[in-house]
């Protein structure tokens, strides 16, 4: 029985167009081409920094962000992992493998066969087991959690990165890292309407064991005869580079990539041994957390960090050894060692890491091809920057099919836009405000209907 | 052998090359320029003023341009044609003045590339612009529709379109599906089949292996998997409807009515109906699209099949669905338990299969007899070719505002009221051109390419408005696709690559690869690295995009695919072949080969007082051909 409150704001929500499933393809269109629609100039300039900084915002009266992180790790676990085998874990006789060993760990029930090493972390962990995603298609929900509203809202399509709007708002000018790292997310969604400049950097890790960090930034000719090169450059393209708008726009990425070149903290941190790996796990996944450690440790103005890590979509053949028993050891290796070093190195007192997949998967008796479909219930795993670990919030029904306790003051399902304004919150971000730099002149909010509290941060995590 | 020609030309054009001629490129304008919906105008409005002051500081900076030579400038020949009577007469409304026309250095290099997504070749610009012919134009406009590399480029191009990949969100075609599908688009350029044809195979296609009929692949995009077959007829309705009609919004009608959904975005879509939407999905429900394993009782991999199966499907599209990615099916309030096939977009209802047809034949006849098949055809190319569509973005045409005779009024409040296309009558009179000349893809852009509106400078002299993008007072810009970047950086520097895959076997040239994902150099590859880098998208939720990155400073200055061939040590390089020319020739050939046109003055004079004075003269070199391929006016097609 839904509660109340839920219902109450499902009638709300009926009201605004986009709020349930649909199956919805992204327009063909460069999301930064809409900023130029009115041609070349307004693209570069009104995008700066600065100016976008200065964009007019305003924000709703009495909100105070909680204000504990400096960083976030934002791990997109793609394909939508099991969360009656995982995180919301629900033995099921005579389907449940006997090895995935469950129990209670901190009073939360586990899978400490399947997940072992991330219950030695359990302490730091804040399990939510009342979020459910809109919708059950994999692009779409993983959009939906990318930036916090409906792709196919009306704002959707020009709708930036969560860490695009952390970067905007807490990066540092002419800093040596970019303030957005995509891991291994490829795919991942880019910097919407806001300039390339709060895009994602994206960097991909194999599972090899050692790395010599981000390719390309050296030279092959070497440091001297590199600064020969780019002074050359300089003499014979400078005019056009400093003076017209696009080729200007174009020249500022060379001189943030020149940063980055022939320079050790960059060097250090992007790479790794293979030691540093094995400790990880030596998989992408695992290297991609390591990577993010070394990253925000190195503090040259890395803010937020997203890693991709799938497919967790297990149609078929869930139990066999090459799927999810296969995918979860590299979770477990990978997360409990970036928790676990975080903590030693007095960093995750700093950092929020919300880990999610897109949404969960049918519960109870497997399918007919011996899998799990998709299923909007799922769990999300708060951690860091002061988020009180070792419990679980919320409560699914006995099957884990839906909530039975939602966990929080809201008494309602946590969605993703609740999700994004608990990162903005943790990062002392104002998640009401609405900034009128958007191409359509209507206004950008942070958290759609922020302002008007339809959706709000999980507060009850610090509690 | 074809370069010791060259010389000869080079040397002999020196002098007249040091002549102050017009400017060849210059000012920089956004190649791809959209926006939806009704706020687009009035976000026009609004931002005019910002942009007029950014304008004006923009203005400001400009230091004045040197001229470089060019033998001749020659008008375009050609009579105005169609596009030109719309484009000029708009603006002589508007009073606005277009910019000057291109110089023949700045169109040869312009159309190559947007033609065959290649530069031209440095032989064949300087027999370009020294031709005195007053046809030239048009002849070289010939001369690229019958190169090879004009089927590669529009390959990609419509495989962006109909996004074949191996792998999407919800599916694989695998490697061998692919390469399919690849190859029936570019049979299909190659013998030039009308466009509609295309349509029409495409929509229709039946048959038992995705891995040998190429044109299935189409509507295996269409599966979608966690429901009911319903969803999957939906999808293949609203790719039909987005594919070939520009209609996006029938993807989301396919759901839930218009009304309270589309209002602020499309008046047609306000009044659109789920089971109008229905009715289109409707001719797909005798479809069935099945997987079959390669290795019976092996998963993966797979291949499909397509075919009209009346056994498994006896009834019209039925409305009894209550799980899966759309809201639930449930029967009408007058009891109607199905749906049969109507087409909603024209032929007010009465557009339906004839007695005994096959759904999928009579679908692809409405479609490509319907006028919006054809609209939407062209605006799709104007915006390849022109950088802004007529209607954009070209995915979103609204219905209810296309008709320039009868303009939509007494609009509800909140609706988009006016004419969506920046120039109506110039998108009818394109979409009959197609029509009359038989869908002829080869002859629309011909028709686009000779006219005077593509032939003006990027350019412009005096203060720029920014609402005259739209207008296409000048030329737009763009950046080099990923592809195009990797092929002119191979061909100007003369080192060509070859890459072998067992699977799509050796290929030269990135615009030949069968799909943007593909790694030419393996999984981890530092080609495929430099190619993603370009953001070339995955036919899939991530879109080809023209816009800058970090990565894309890194892999132009560093990458081992740069670094090889601005090597005078490289065999067979552009350096290891010319070291040896006197500096002015070193510098010409240089800068002809990578940027297609001569070295303005102070260019020049800069290039060779570094060749003289800078040291090491061989190395002097190098960091020369290194600053070509770092310059802006390299990476971007102006």
């Amino acid at each position: 029985m839904k509660s109340t409150k839920q219902q109450q704001h499902e009638r709300i929500v009926e009201r605004f167009p986009h709020h349930h499933e649909t199956y919805f393809r992204r327009p063909d269109i460069s999301r930064r081409g809409l900023l130029q629609m009115a041609g070349g100039l307004a693209g570069s300039f009104l995008f700066t920094p600065t100016a976008a900084v200065a964009a007019p915002t305003s924000k709703a009266a009495g909100v105070t962000p909680i204000n504990k992180a400096e960083n976030v790790i934002f791990i997109l676990l793609t394909g939508a992992p099991s969360h009656t085998d995982t995180f919301d874990f629900k033995m099921v006789n005579g389907v449940t493998p006997a090895s995935f060993n469950p129990a209670r760990v901190n009073g939360v029930m586990w899978p400490t066969g399947l997940l072992p090493k991330m219950s030695q972390q359990m302490p730091n962990m804040a399990i939510m087991r009342s979020v459910q995603s809109w919708a059950l298609v994999h692009t779409l929900a993983q959009v939906w959690s990318q930036i916090g509203r409906s792709p196919a809202a009306a704002l959707g399509d020009i709708a930036p990165n969560i860490g695009s709007i952390v970067a905007i708002e807490k990066g540092v000018e002419n800093s040596v890292f970019p303030p957005f790292l995509a891991l291994n997310a490829a795919a991942g969604v880019g910097s919407g309407y806001l300039s390339t400049e709060f895009a994602p950097f994206r960097v991909n890790y194999g599972s090899s064991g050692t790395s010599t960090g981000i390719p390309n930034t050296t030279n092959t000719l070497g440091e001297s005869r590199f600064k020969t090169l780019t002074d050359r450059m300089q003499q014979i393209d400078g005019g056009l580079r400093q003076s017209q708008s696009e080729y200007r726009d174009y020249d500022q990425f060379y001189s943030a990539a020149r940063r980055m070149m022939y320079n050790n903290t960059v060097q250090s941190a992007f790479s790794y041994t293979s030691a540093e790996s094995a400790a990880y796990g030596s998989s992408s996944f695992g290297n991609a957390c390591l990577v993010a450690k070394k990253a925000l440790r190195a503090n040259q103005g890395t803010k937020f960090v997203q890693i991709n890590f799938g497919s967790w979509d297990h149609h078929n053949e869930i139990y066999a050894e090459d799927t999810l028993p296969a995918m979860a050891k590299q979770l477990d290796a990978g997360y409990a060692q970036l928790l676990a070093d975080l903590k030693n190195d007095g960093l995750l007192d700093k950092t929020l890491v919300v880990m999610t997949g897109e949404f969960g998967r049918t519960v109870g008796k497997l399918s007919g091809s011996s899998g799990r479909d998709h299923w909007k219930q799922q769990s999300t795993i708060f951690a860091g920057a002061g988020v009180k670990g070792g419990r679980a919030l919320g409560e699914t029904d006995a099957t884990g099919a839906d909530t039975v306790n939602y966990g929080w003051s809201e008494e309602r399902y946590v969605r993703p836009e609740d999700i994004e304004a608990t990162i903005y919150s943790a990062m002392g971000i104002d998640w009401t405000t609405v900034r009128y730099d958007d191409p359509f002149g209507r206004g950008f909010e942070y958290v759609p209907f922020g302002g008007a509290g339809l959706y709000r941060p999980i507060d009850e995590l610090w509690k | 052998m074809q370069r010791h020609f060259a010389f000869i030309l080079i040397t002999s054009l020196l002098a007249q090359a040091q002549e102050p001629l017009p400017q060849n490129f210059s000012e920089v304008d956004h190649p791809e320029c959209a926006a939806f919906g009704p706020k687009r105008e009035q976000q026009q409005r609004s931002a005019v003023d910002t942009s007029n002051q950014l304008t004006a500081r923009v203005a400001s900076l400009l230091a004045p341009m040197t001229r470089y030579a060019a033998v001749s400038d020659s008008p375009n020949a050609d009579p105005v044609n169609l596009i030109d009577t719309h484009i000029f007469d708009v603006l002589q409304q508007k009073n606005v003045t277009p910019a000057q026309p291109a110089t023949d250095w700045e169109f040869i290099r312009r159309v190559t590339l947007d033609l065959t997504g290649r530069l031209p070749d440095s032989q064949r610009v300087i027999t370009f612009v020294n031709d005195a012919d007053t046809a030239k134009r048009t002849k070289l406009i010939d001369e690229l529709f019958a190169k090879p590399e004009w089927v590669d480029k529009w390959t990609m191009f419509y495989g962006d379109l109909y996004r074949n990949n191996s792998t999407n969100s919800q599916i694989h075609r695998y490697v061998p599906g692919v390469v399919a599908f690849n190859t029936w688009i570019r049979e299909s350029l190659k013998t030039n089949k009308p466009y509609d044809r295309m349509a029409r195979e495409l929509i229709t296609a039946t048959g038992t292996d995705s891995y040998s009929t190429g044109e299935l692949n189409w509507l295996v995009g269409g599966v979608v998997t966690g429901g009911p077959v319903q969803d999957v007829w939906d999808q293949q309705a609203a790719n039909t409807a987005e594919t070939f009609l520009g209609l996006s919004t029938a993807n989301c009608v396919l759901c839930h009515n218009g009304r309270g959904h589309l209002d602020t975005l499309s008046l047609w879509g306000r009044s659109a109906l789920r089971t109008d939407a229905w009715g289109l999905a409707s001719f797909f429900s005798r479809t069935e699209t099945l997987r079959t394993s390669v290795t019976p009782g092996d998963p993966n991999p797979y291949y499909w099949h397509v075919a009209q199966n009346t056994t498994r499907f006896r009834t019209d599209y039925p409305l009894n669905t209550t799980t899966g990615n759309r809201p639930a099916r449930v029967p009408l309030a007058t009891g109607q338990t199905t749906v049969s096939p109507v087409y909603p977009f024209a032929g007010n209802g009465t557009l339906k299969p004839a007695a005994g047809e096959d759904y999928r034949a009579a679908l692809g006849r409405f479609v490509t007899q319907d006028f919006q098949f054809a609209r939407a055809s062209v605006n799709t190319m104007w915006e390849a070719m022109f950088g802004i569509g007529l209607v954009t973005p070209s995915n979103q045409f609204d219905l209810a505002r296309l008709d320039p005779d009868k303009p939509p009024s007494d609009c509800p409040p909140d609706t988009p009221c006016e004419l969506q296309a920046s120039h109506p009558r110039l998108l009818n009179d394109l979409a009959q051109y197609f029509i009359d000349n038989k869908y002829d893809v080869r002859k629309l852009q011909r028709l686009m390419v000779s006219s005077r509106a593509y032939q003006l400078s990027s350019r412009y002299e005096g203060e720029w408005n920014p609402l005259w993008a739209r207008l296409f007072a000048r030329k737009l810009v763009r950046r080099l696709m990923a592809e195009e970047l990797h092929d002119a950086i191979a061909s100007s520097s003369l080192v060509i690559p070859t890459y072998n895959n067992s699977l799509w076997g050796p290929v030269n040239w990135a615009m030949k690869l069968p799909e943007p994902v593909a790694t030419p150099d393996g999984l981890n590859g530092a080609v495929a690295r430099f190619l993603n880098a370009f953001l070339r998208g995955n036919r899939d939720e991530e879109d080809r995009r023209g816009d800058g990155a970090i990565s894309q400073a890194l892999n132009l200055m560093n990458d081992p695919f740069v670094m090889t061939r601005i090597r005078s040590t490289t065999a067979n390089g552009l350096l290891a072949r010319n070291i040896n020319q006197t500096d002015e020739n070193l510098v010409n050939i240089l800068f002809l080969n990578v940027l297609s046109r001569y070295p303005e003055d102070t260019e020049r004079a800069t290039a060779l007082g570094n060749l003289k004075n800078g040291g090491n003269r061989t190395q002097e070199a190098e960091n020369l051909l290194w600053s070509l391929y770092n310059k802006v006016d390299f990476i971007f097609n102006y």
